[in-house]
């Protein structure tokens, strides 16, 4: 594959790759960007036009979208505190409080760097390391997968900003939602109440907007008396100076390689790297104190991790022709349509193509600094727009966003509903990051656990002989809850 | 203040009554799965069970404490803005998209302070006419549309 | 005065669209409804045949996607709808004679109007090429020795390849030593067959083509042009109704559409199938084309949902 690296940069470079890669990468990221809307519907927009293209543009077109919103979406999330994906809600919880302090500009310029960062390393493993990490991903079958899951929920304890006890009911709370609709492994109906939309569960996106974009508008009606107040102080992305890093590579490096390694691994996700990546920042960043508060290694750990795994996906759907994530998947089936299959040999038959991909997918994250920058001048005219103005855009917006996820109605719904609950828990000072945490783990956490229960005749304890990898993280879960309490008791007896 | 101190007392007391219910409706549907673990509620059960351990603590410690939730402003303007945004969210299925979302914009705006007739105009009929556009008309991908044509 | 001329050239609409005739028919945009996410399998078969049924049909037609609760979300919204034509779900055999009978959903057998089948697949199982098994009697043999020990896979409960496995085993008379586990899509029953937590699983030829695996059988009703060394369910011994299995889909409006409008609709779809374009689609994305008419599609999709009707029993759904 590495030997048809000239000839996919002659592609890359033509004036049709050139186009594709900048207005995609513009468009991903001015789509992820306007609250609500979110990757999913970045990528259902372009489809169409990708079915009348021919294989390599199709696929880049796809991935420049795709990776350009994962980036908008930390906008949005930092200066509105309406992050459009799951995956952003990391960013929230130092990105806006950073942006009230009025340093907006350097909040998105740590995360434009972070994200730019972890998009490139995750394109040269994916060049060079692709194969082996793809084996790597075999290693994790259910019992392994229900560890890392285990563990990836201990993160709600570490965002629950406020109260510990507040913050695990969320993370209840959105795991319940979790479980309303079909049983993964019986396919039996629960906490349907006999209405037929329930059958399908309550969509993620519509609860995520709800509690976060729609509620921040009532809790924005609630206090503010000022109709002629700016959104927020914002002139365009300052870039933080090299001093400022210092101290700080560290957490970045490691942000990265969870961001890389979670993406590999199937069913996981950006959101599921994002929050792991923030939980650990927060455990051994020099800055931890900050956490919460506006601290920058909050933004590089979740969004360094959050463009990693974007990368990291592709590693299986190209090595295995195992679709990483929904966005991915996508990727295959446009594959599937050009008559490519997907699979094993997929890299052995297509080095050129394989090539193209990976390379673009490089440059992709080049890209991501000028036009972030530029786009950020360009749209801070509309953030000066006053506060009246944007709220109802937002609500607007995301009634738009969430039809078009699952383009069923009853999930505006659903939206709405979470929008005021998630304002009357915001009241009482509970974290909504926890629920989102809760929410996307859940499924993935219940159907791993019965299907370890299967595979070992319902032995529980059996999960942990004979499986190193699961028997590891599920230790690092234990230290992971426990840290905190021991370090409560040290400060306690040392008081 | 009294009002506001058990604001946050009534919303713990509500989660607690919200999993409790959740709960025993566990035990109202029967499923035909032998084995306990693999009974669809097994899951839901501990997650259910933990939820109303949270919650109690929770309660206690409202009780206990005296932290107020912020006040509220203005109750007409929240209350505008919750009603309108639950009843617009509602009907976008049935009268379509553009329709309920000027109306949305036409309570919404002056809710939040503008007065200006004209700008309250402009914003309501070209934000969601701008999105219509491009959605229905030049995309294909149509957001739903009124009964009383599929053009808006 | 304005208000009030809009008021009543939109009333005028209306009326006009209540009482249009069908040989009028289509006045405005079809909706091609794919009951899962774009992107996916449904929705680029639909996405393929769009164009040339717009085109067949001398109007205009796209596609929108209502995912959930396996397809049958979609359906259920559609069966409330008004017959009037211009709404059509891609449904696949398990959204239309599968879910109803396992789920409480709100439409069953007479809910439909069938316009056309489209495309028929019929479904293998599989073993990882590395696996010590080379026919159906190994697999029995090796069940009868260690019963309760060997896994078989689906892509969900309910699913195609769920009713595939037990096809085969409740047709062998071996599934209650065996293991079910389910998994939320193809993708990762196809990523634990390869790693070697499950050892059978079952969908389709192209489903098939993305790992090194290798077919044990097929539940057609003729040994396959491209395997021709594997035996089909039947030659192993499985009686019907479990010796055939076919993954098929076709569009289908609300019940109670007027002839006319059937006609019409139909008589696309056999254009838009026939059509280059589509053929062409469907060479490079490995859709195996089967149209069947109106009428012959209905015969078809009744005599299947009692069919599955057994199948359902014997998988204990």
């Amino acid at each position: 594959m590495l030997s048809s690296l000239p000839e996919a940069i002659g592609i890359l470079l033509s004036l049709e790759g050139l186009l594709v890669l900048v207005l995609g990468t513009v468009l991903g990221i001015v789509l992820g960007a306007m609250p609500g809307i979110g990757s999913t519907v970045a990528v259902a927009i372009v489809l169409p036009f990708t079915l009348t293209m021919s294989q390599a543009p199709a696929i880049i077109l796809l991935l420049a979208v795709y990776a350009g919103s994962v980036y908008g979406g930390s906008i949005a999330a930092i200066l509105i505190n309406t992050p459009g994906t799951p995956q952003s809600a990391a960013t929230c919880l130092d990105g806006y409080p950073m942006a009230q302090r009025g340093e907006a500009g350097l909040a998105l310029g740590w995360a434009t760097v972070a994200s730019v960062v972890g998009g490139l390393v995750s394109a040269v493993v994916l060049i060079f390391a692709a194969p082996q990490l793809a084996a790597v991903a075999l290693e994790f079958g259910p019992i392994e997968t229900f560890a890392l899951i285990l563990l990836g929920m201990t993160c709600i304890v570490s965002v629950s900003t406020g109260s510990v006890v507040k913050g695990l009911t969320a993370g209840m709370i959105g795991i319940f939602l979790s479980t309303v609709g079909g049983d993964p492994i019986l396919g039996e109906m629960r906490f349907t109440f006999g209405n037929w939309q329930l059958f399908a569960g309550f969509n993620l996106l519509a609860v995520v907007i709800g509690v976060f974009a729609l509620s921040e508008v009532f809790m924005r009606a609630s206090v503010k008396v000022s109709t002629v107040s700016e959104l927020v102080a914002f002139n365009g992305i300052v870039l933080p100076s090299w001093q400022m890093w210092k101290g700080r590579l560290r957490n970045l490096g490691k942000s990265v390689a969870i961001g890389n390694v979670i993406g590999v691994l199937p069913g996981t996700g950006a959101a599921t790297a994002a929050f792991i990546s923030y939980a650990e920042g927060r455990r051994s960043s020099p800055n931890r104190e900050g956490f919460g508060k506006g601290e920058p290694d909050g933004i590089v750990s979740s969004e360094a991790a959050n463009n990693a795994v974007t990368g990291g996906a592709l590693v299986p759907t190209m090595a295995l022709g195992i679709p990483g994530d929904a966005i991915t998947a996508v990727m295959l089936a446009t594959l599937t349509l050009h008559g490519i299959t997907p699979g094993p040999k997929l890299v052995e038959d297509n080095p050129t193509l394989i090539a193209t991909i990976f390379a673009g997918f490089f440059v992709i994250n080049l890209l991501l600094l000028p036009l972030g920058m530029l786009l950020s001048r360009v749209a801070a005219p509309i953030l000066r727009v006053r506060e009246a103005f944007m709220m109802t855009a937002i609500v607007i917006l995301c009634a738009v966003g969430i039809y078009f996820v699952r383009g069923n109605p009853f999930d505006l719904l659903v939206m709405g509903g979470a929008g005021v609950v998630g304002f009357l828990l915001r009241r009482q000072g509970v974290p909504m990051a926890p629920l989102v945490i809760g929410m996307v783990l859940g499924p993935t956490l219940e159907l791993t656990l019965r299907q370890g229960l299967i595979l070992k005749d319902g032995n529980f304890l059996a999960f942990f002989s004979g499986h190193p990898i699961a028997l590891v993280l599920a230790l690092a879960a234990i230290g992971a809850l426990s840290l905190p309490l021991i370090r409560a008791m040290r400060k306690g007896s040392a008081a | 203040m009294q009002r506001i101190a058990n604001e946050r007392v009534i919303v713990q007391l509500g989660l607690l009554i919200v999993a409790v219910a959740l709960y025993a409706s566990t035990f109202a549907q029967s499923f035909s799965a032998s084995d306990l673990a693999q009974s669809p509620m097994f899951f839901p059960r501990i997650i259910l069970t933990l939820w109303i351990g949270l919650s109690v603590i929770a309660l206690v410690q409202a009780i206990r404490k005296d932290d107020r939730a912020t006040p509220i402003a203005s109750w007409t303007r929240i209350g505008i803005i919750l009603v309108a945004a639950l009843a617009y969210t509602n009907v976008i299925g049935s009268e379509g998209f553009f329709l309920p979302s000027v109306v949305f914009a036409l309570i919404c705006l002056p809710a939040f302070g503008i007065r200006n007739p004209l700008l309250v105009g402009l914003f309501a009929i070209l934000v969601p006419g701008a999105l219509l556009l491009l959605f229905n008309h030049t995309l294909g991908m149509p957001l739903p549309t009124s009964r009383f044509s599929y053009l808006f | 005065m304005k208000l009030g001329y809009l008021t009543s050239a939109a009333l005028a609409v209306v009326i006009t669209a209540g009482s249009a005739a069908a040989q009028d028919f289509p006045q405005r945009p079809i909706n091609l409804i794919a009951p899962f996410n774009a992107g996916g399998g449904t929705d680029l078969l639909l996405r393929g045949l769009a164009p040339h049924f717009a085109e067949a049909i001398g109007g205009d037609a796209f596609v929108s996607n209502m995912a959930g609760g396996s397809g049958t979300v979609a359906a259920s919204a559609l069966q409330g709808q008004r017959p009037d034509g211009y709404q059509m779900a891609y449904m696949s055999v398990t959204v239309s004679t599968i879910q109803p009978q396992i789920k409480n959903v709100p439409y069953g057998l007479d809910s439909w109007t069938p316009i056309c089948s489209i495309a028929a697949s019929p479904t293998m199982l599989f073993v990882s090429a590395d696996s010590p098994y080379q026919s159906m009697e190994d697999v029995v043999a090796a069940v009868k020795a260690d019963p309760g020990k060997l896994v078989y896979g689906s892509s969900g409960p309910g699913a195609i390849t769920h009713l595939t496995m037990v096809s085969a085993f409740a047709g062998l008379g071996i599934i209650d030593d065996m293991k079910h586990l389910p998994f939320q899509g193809s993708g990762p029953a196809i990523k634990e067959l390869t790693a070697g937590n499950i050892q059978f699983f079952g969908d389709t030829e192209l489903l098939m083509k993305r790992g090194d695996f290798r077919p044990l059988m097929v539940f057609n009703n003729a040994r396959l042009e491209n395997f021709p060394d594997v035996p089909t369910a039947t030659e192993v011994g499985i009686e019907a109704p479990l010796n055939e299995l076919y993954l098929w889909g076709g569009l289908f409006a609300p019940a109670g559409l007027e002839p006319e409008v059937t006609a019409t609709l139909e008589s696309a779809c056999e254009t838009a199938v026939a059509s280059d374009g589509f053929q062409e689609f469907a060479a490079n994305s490995g859709t195996i084309i089967n149209y069947r008419g109106a009428e012959e599609f209905d015969a078809f999709y009744r005599a299947q949902y009692e069919a599955n009707a057994g199948l359902i029993e014997a998988a204990g759904l």
